[in-house]
């Protein structure tokens, strides 16, 4: 079981829905994904590197013949898959601090899903329908999401610079990495080892 | 297409495991003692095969049943779950991107897969491609921080980054002519280094003392 690799988590949760209200899911997802200034909330929880639901039909899991038996389900399943910086108990903390209603909106069709609001009953209910992951590889363990944003800002404006830093006078050049320090000084976090996280 | 996120994809694949009663251990029970011997880090097969941001494998026992009054049932089959943000742009990318893993980690594909109904191996590259696909499911709504740059950029701001935060530290009071000579030579001895390699944490460096909490 390795749900950690450097300063990232791996969580994976499912909970089931009735088939009808997977549709209505279905709904809110499409309309999440069409217009993005709903997602700024998920934007603003800037610790998340990818995160994925995954709504399966009862009858649409993956039947591949060769004696396999088919799946007989009575619910459809909402799989959702998590990559964050940080510990578990800060991500469900602040997921329900801050995407309270978001979160209601997507979970509310899952059976007994309690609400994400008192936390306490939240964590619960994300306890037993969690399951731990077997491998999990990240091509950047010893960044977060932020480092990685911040590396893009600081990319961009080094790239930039060194464009033109052979073309300025001494004194131009001064003034203009003197800018460059202004833009990048809030993106230069040091990355590296992962604290220990319990 | 929910799958994608800028130019990121994100691949969902559950793999039905065999269920044999005569296998000891179980198929189930083999993908999970070979996953726990396989390298997570720079060494990992997953760094070799270009283009992966994240990926996980996990075995999915059952569904969960959350209690009265909701109904209690149960899979008839073990899945293993592939869950992978990559480098790719629609379908020919994605076909694009599973030709690499059978190309770079066919044997490590066949000591997990073959535990797997159906799974033709990796040395047929057009039926892993087509049996991978079989097994997608789609995802219905993807969320990635960054879904415009590769691996392969983030990497490199990554390193610029670090070397940056360095340079700055020791030109500070510099003066103006050497300081665009030292830049200009940092810019270039920078651009010339090798990429890190994937999935690793980078160069060791020293551990700061003397925080807050110390």
């Amino acid at each position: 079981m390795s749900n950690i690799n450097g300063k990232v988590y791996a969580m994976n949760a499912i909970t089931p829905m009735k088939p009808w209200k997977s549709w209505v899911l279905r709904v809110i997802f499409f309309a999440l994904g069409e217009f993005p200034a709903l997602q700024q909330d998920l934007i603003n929880l800037s610790f998340i590197e990818f995160a994925r639901w995954v709504s399966v039909p009862r009858r649409k899991f993956p039947y591949l013949a060769h004696g396999q038996a088919k799946e007989d389900l009575r619910y459809d399943y909402l799989l959702f898959f998590s990559n964050f910086n940080g510990t578990w108990n800060q991500y469900i903390d602040a997921f329900s601090a801050v995407l309270a209603s978001g979160l209601n909106l997507i979970w509310r069709w899952s059976e007994k899903f309690p609400g994400s609001m008192p936390v306490t009953l939240f964590k619960e209910y994300i306890a037993r329908v969690q399951f731990d992951t077997d491998y999990y590889y990240t091509a950047y363990p010893h960044a977060t999401a932020n480092d990685l944003k911040s590396a893009h800002v600081v990319q961009a404006s080094f790239e930039s610079l060194s464009a033109q830093a052979g073309n300025y006078t001494p004194e131009e050049f001064a003034e203009a990495f003197l800018g460059f320090v202004l833009q990048v000084q809030a993106h230069l976090g040091e990355t590296g080892e992962a604290p220990v996280v319990f | 297409m929910p799958n994608q996120n800028g130019s990121v994809y994100g691949l969902t694949i559950l793999s039905p495991i065999l269920d044999d009663e005569k296998a000891s251990p179980s198929h189930d029970l083999q993908i999970r003692l070979y996953l726990s011997t396989l390298p997570t880090g720079a060494n990992s097969p997953f760094a070799k095969s270009p283009g992966t941001h994240l990926c996980r494998l996990v075995v999915m026992d059952d569904v969960v049943y959350v209690g009265a009054p909701s109904i209690e049932e149960h899979l008839q089959s073990k899945y293993l779950v592939f869950e992978c943000n990559l480098d790719a742009t629609g379908e020919e990318g994605l076909e694009a991107y599973l030709r690499g893993l059978a190309e770079h980690m066919p044997d490590h594909l066949d000591a997990i897969w073959s535990h797997c109904v159906g799974y033709p191996g990796a040395a047929d590259v057009q039926a892993f491609i087509r049996y991978m696909k079989a097994c997608q499911v789609e995802t219905t709504f993807f969320f990635a921080a960054v879904n415009n740059k590769s691996v392969t950029e983030s990497l490199r701001a990554l390193q610029t980054q670090r070397a940056v935060a360095d340079f700055i530290a020791s030109s500070q009071g510099m003066e103006a002519s050497r300081l665009q000579a030292k830049f200009v030579e940092f810019a270039a001895k920078l651009k010339a280094e090798p990429l890190p390699k994937p999935g690793s944490m980078g160069p060791k460096r020293d551990i700061k003392l003397g925080g807050r909490n110390e």
